[in-house]
């Protein structure tokens, strides 16, 4: 394999990592506040890219305003989901809790099937012009603006956690909600505005990613799934930590599908994520559980 | 003429001054466990009993519900995967996001072996359920350590990883368009190669995997399940190998789902990867909590409903059946994690303590409607979420 | 004086920097009612935790009934003659999980109570008889009359122990149903029914009232004269004092007292640890 081709598979990999690294980020903050693991991470990433595609071919809206409302578009629909699918279900066990998120996941694909139909679509890129060589590697100048945003998005997002009021109401409700309660914060309110960060990652997400990679109603599932190996990486409680998993998850996946080696098709393409999400569960669960548990 | 019926069927005692009744009860025309003609009385349960057996017997003829043999089958196979979901999910408080791949992998090695090396069919479902058994108890171990959202998703991974495995073993083998042409099951000369004799093939599977389970949870080992599901540090404390139980009755489902697998096999004109898919996994899911996720025999209420339910919208609506089972999947456990059937039962009961008083309750819930729903919908959003946030 | 039924040797258990249990060496005799007490925080749930395998030590040992709790898997003692060093021998030294500790003959019940909430009372109790009864999913699925014998035997014992502790007429309700002060006997009769040497209880007057208080008393009592040893952990002054035969007393971790009721009493150390620094002696 040789350097340029490793290259370009680095540069692959890191804006798939970002996409990857975004919707984990969406897991996290939802977990960390409410416990939850909201399945139906991947469709914000859909609903992102779908609604601009929309927005900027039928209604003709000039780009930047038809990111904006897809955007905002998708962060209201995170808020119904939680006020009427979550919020409704009260004491409801996590399994019970689970079961709704891929009911909700399911049924926005459904809707999304209905409304786009099967074929992928394809939104213009953000900045126009030749695809720039960089050592030997040809990169998008789109695949540059997804890492860019991925970058200011984490920027931002660590800001607004640990400078804001309502970020740090954020972080003390995940790390112990009734003593969030009794300095009168409010959990419920926390949570929604959790499941609205997570949506307007996701759909930031899906806004860059559309003009590279054609968006359909199944792209969410894929997405979420690495998300989730991303956030697994990060503890549900990192950010930094689960931003850097999810870029090197998006390297790894990249480089071992560039180099076909063995099983290594892109048909295995999945397995590859699957396992290295098993291999995590299980070496985290080993270090939780061999803490107590005698032998 | 309620009246004469009231007077032919209240309970002898009535007169009985020491016997008090609540008082709907002491005029119910209906008793909840008992018919009475005259002086017979039989419990309505061995009514029900005998008139679903007839009702089963006689299906599959044609002159009765014979054209919907097919349908009837897929409800028996469905049945027999919901049970030992059911005994994972619903007594042991388990979940399984990936069931559908047990019910592949046996239906894999069902189709191969006694089709591309000519094994017979019976040895094939035989080897099918050890080698699930097998896989099942080797990644149970170290999966069933994990709880609550990270066992769903381990057991969502697996369950993904094995449908790529059986889309690549199609291409390997040269059947890309799914493997055709499987042999029947027989017994002796006869083969089951037609629904009417298929039915009654799956139905005393499903008959004799439904009754090893009553028995099963009726006994020590169903109260270590449920004590598992109860209080796993307490089941600890009695006792209970937590961890093992929990790989057991993983490795039952899996076999359960294993033979399922393989009468689907030996039925299906031909078996691809579709049927056993991440969204398989998910109507099986949605199969068990509407049956009633602790009920053995609600998995039969469960599986019907939607076997039915999908035959008819894969007919008419294909796109929309996702959205159709995603709605189910919410409402059902939001509003009934207990699951349909069970919560059909309590209703049930409900409506025969107080269905005097049904006219009055409606009456009042409907005044009180507008009212209540523009409370809930006031609580839902909050009103003041950033003057709140300041300490 | 016969063999004590529970030794800890110098047992520790660490969570990171804090230390819950600081090497603590106690001695439970046989056949008595053995009271543990100490301020909050001072390890008495963690000491339980230890001795019945929720908790695995950070060093140190426990031995019940003569016989060590920690011991050599099959693949230790395979590699044991290999191996000099001493370290990496008891590295790979595992300790008797929980749920054999029970079939061993170690009981307990919980601070928090922890009743099966999907099962009647009846069926709590019967599940407590699962160490002592043996048919699995196969004798269940086909019902063999073995198990069904068996299960009449669970049925009877399990009436017995529900009866020892008063609630015979409650047998069918749900075990949510029951006021605290009964969910609490309700566990006791739970832990009874895996018929144990030792019985460890956690706070079992934790909630009660006065009444209630000295039904346990007569309880605890009964139970030793069952010759089972009976082990609680209590904040109860009075009902501690009434009822121990012999008291243990922790402090931050560490054992600090022990002795007769009257012997702890008049304790420097003790009133130290409760009352703080007073010199005042003696104080009730």
């Amino acid at each position: 394999m040789s350097a340029e081709h490793f290259f370009q598979y680095l540069v692959t990999g890191l804006y798939q990592g970002s996409i990857y690294a975004l919707v984990g980020l969406g897991f996290t903050m939802i977990y960390a506040v409410t416990q939850i693991i909201n399945f139906a991470q991947g469709e914000f990433v859909m609903l992102g890219g779908m609604l601009s595609f929309t927005l900027i071919n039928s209604a003709k809206l000039p780009m930047p305003l038809a990111i904006i409302l897809s955007v905002i578009a998708t962060a209201i629909i995170g808020g119904i989901m939680y006020l009427l699918a979550i919020r409704t279900a009260k004491k409801a066990s996590i399994v019970s809790l689970i079961i709704v998120t891929i009911g909700v996941s399911i049924f926005i694909r459904g809707i999304a099937s209905e409304i786009w139909g099967i074929e992928p679509v394809h939104t213009p890129a953000f900045s126009s012009g030749a695809p720039i060589l960089f050592w030997g590697a040809h990169i998008q100048r789109q695949e540059l603006w997804i890492i860019g945003t991925t970058v200011v998005a984490t920027i931002l997002l660590h800001l607004f956690l640990r400078y804001t009021m309502i970020g740090k109401a954020l972080k003390a409700c995940s790390v112990n909600p009734e003593a969030a309660g009794l300095v009168g914060i409010n959990a419920k309110s926390m949570a929604l505005i959790a499941f609205f960060i997570a949506a307007i990652l996701g759909s930031i997400g899906g806004v860059v990613l559309a003009p590279v990679l054609p968006i359909s109603y199944e792209t969410g599932v894929g997405l979420a799934l690495r998300g989730f190996i991303a956030a697994s990486i990060g503890g549900f409680q990192s950010p930094i930590i689960t931003v850097v998993g999810g870029v090197l998850l998006g390297i790894v996946e990249s480089i071992a599908i560039g180099v076909s080696w063995g099983p290594f098709s892109s048909a295995y393409k999945d397995v590859i994520a699957l396992l290295v999400l098993l291999a995590i569960l299980l070496i985290r669960s080993g270090k939780l559980a061999s803490e107590e548990r005698a032998s | 003429m309620l009246g004469k019926l009231k007077n032919k069927l209240v309970p002898s005692n009535k007169h009985d001054p020491s016997v008090e009744k609540p008082t709907a009860q002491r005029h119910s025309p209906i008793s909840i466990t008992q018919l009475k003609i005259g002086k017979i009385s039989i419990r309505w349960t061995y009514i029900a009993v005998a008139m679903l057996l007839t009702f089963f017997i006689l299906a599959p003829f044609s002159w009765f519900l014979g054209k919907y043999n097919f349908v009837m089958i897929s409800m028996g196979i469905n049945t027999i995967v919901i049970v030992g979901l059911c005994l994972l999910m619903g007594y042991t408080g388990q979940v399984s996001l990936g069931q559908a791949a047990y019910f592949g992998i046996g239906a894999y090695f069902s189709g191969y072996l006694s089709k591309s090396y000519d094994v017979n069919p019976w040895l094939a479902m035989l080897i099918a359920a050890i080698a699930t058994g097998a896989f099942a108890y080797i990644i149970g171990y170290p999966i069933f350590k994990l709880r609550g959202n990270y066992l769903a998703m381990a057991t969502l991974a697996i369950g993904l990883i094995m449908v790529t495995f059986f889309k690549q073993w199609d291409v390997y083998t040269d059947h890309a368009e799914g493997l055709s042409g499987i042999p029947f099951l027989s017994i002796g000369g006869f083969a089951f190669n037609t629904p009417f004799r298929r039915y009654f093939l799956v139905w005393a599977f499903c008959l004799f995997i439904l009754l090893i389970s009553q028995n099963i949870v009726r006994s020590r080992t169903g109260r270590a399940l449920r004590a598992i599901h109860g209080n796993e540090a307490a089941a600890e404390s009695i006792g209970i190998n937590v961890t093992q139980f929990k790989v057991k009755v993983f490795v039952l489902s899996a076999v359960y789902a294993s033979l399922a697998g393989s009468l689907f096999a030996h039925h299906m004109p031909s078996i691809g990867p579709q049927p056993f898919d991440f969204l398989a996994s998910v109507k099986l899911v949605v199969m068990a909590v509407i049956g009633g996720l602790a009920s053995i025999w609600g998995a039969i209420f469960g599986a019907g409903t939607i076997t039915i339910l999908s035959e008819d919208l894969l007919v008419r609506l294909t796109q929309l059946a996702p959205v159709a089972y995603g709605l189910i999947l919410v409402i059902v456990m939001i509003f009934m994690p207990q699951g349909v059937f069970v919560a059909l039962k309590s209703s049930a009961k409900w409506l025969q303590v107080n269905w005097i008083n049904l006219p009055a309750i409606m009456n009042r819930k409907r005044k009180e409607f507008p009212s209540q729903m523009k409370n809930r919908m006031i609580r839902l959003v909050p009103a003041r979420l950033w003057r709140k946030s300041e300490p | 004086m016969s063999q004590p039924i529970l030794e800890t040797k110098n047992l520790s258990k660490a969570f990171g920097g804090l230390i819950a249990v600081d090497k603590v060496d106690l001695t439970i005799d046989i056949g008595k009612i053995t009271a543990i007490i100490g301020p909050n925080g001072a390890g008495k749930t963690s000491l339980f935790n230890l001795i019945t395998g929720v908790y695995r030590p950070t060093s140190g040992e426990i031995v019940f009934d003569g016989k060590s709790l920690k011991y050599n898997p099959w693949y230790a003692k395979a590699v044991a003659p290999m191996l000099k060093q001493r370290m990496l021998k008891n590295k790979l030294q595992r300790h008797a999980s929980a749920h054999k500790r029970a079939a061993l003959g170690i009981a307990r019940t919980f601070q928090h109570v922890h009743l099966f909430g999907n099962m009647t009372v009846l069926e709590n109790i019967m599940t407590g008889q699962h160490t002592r009864s043996r048919s699995g999913f196969l004798g269940a699925a086909i019902r063999l009359p073995k198990m069904r014998r068996e299960e009449d035997t669970i049925r009877l014992n399990a009436m017995k122990y529900l009866n020892m502790v008063g609630l015979g007429r409650q047998a069918e309700q749900n075990a949510m149903s029951l006021p605290l002060g009964q969910q609490k006997l309700l566990a006791i009769a739970r832990a009874l029914a895996t018929e144990p040497k030792l019985i460890l209880l956690d706070e079992p007057g934790a909630g009660l009232n006065a009444l209630e208080k000295r039904e346990l008393s007569d309880l605890m009592k009964r139970i030793r004269d069952m010759g089972i040893t009976v082990v609680l952990v209590e904040h109860d002054m009075p009902l501690v004092m009434g009822i121990a035969e012999w008291i243990i007393v922790l402090d931050s971790g560490r054992k600090i007292a022990e002795g007769t009721a009257a012997q702890v009493q008049k304790d420097h150390k003790v009133i130290a640890a409760y009352l703080g620094e007073e010199d005042d002696g003696a104080e009730g």
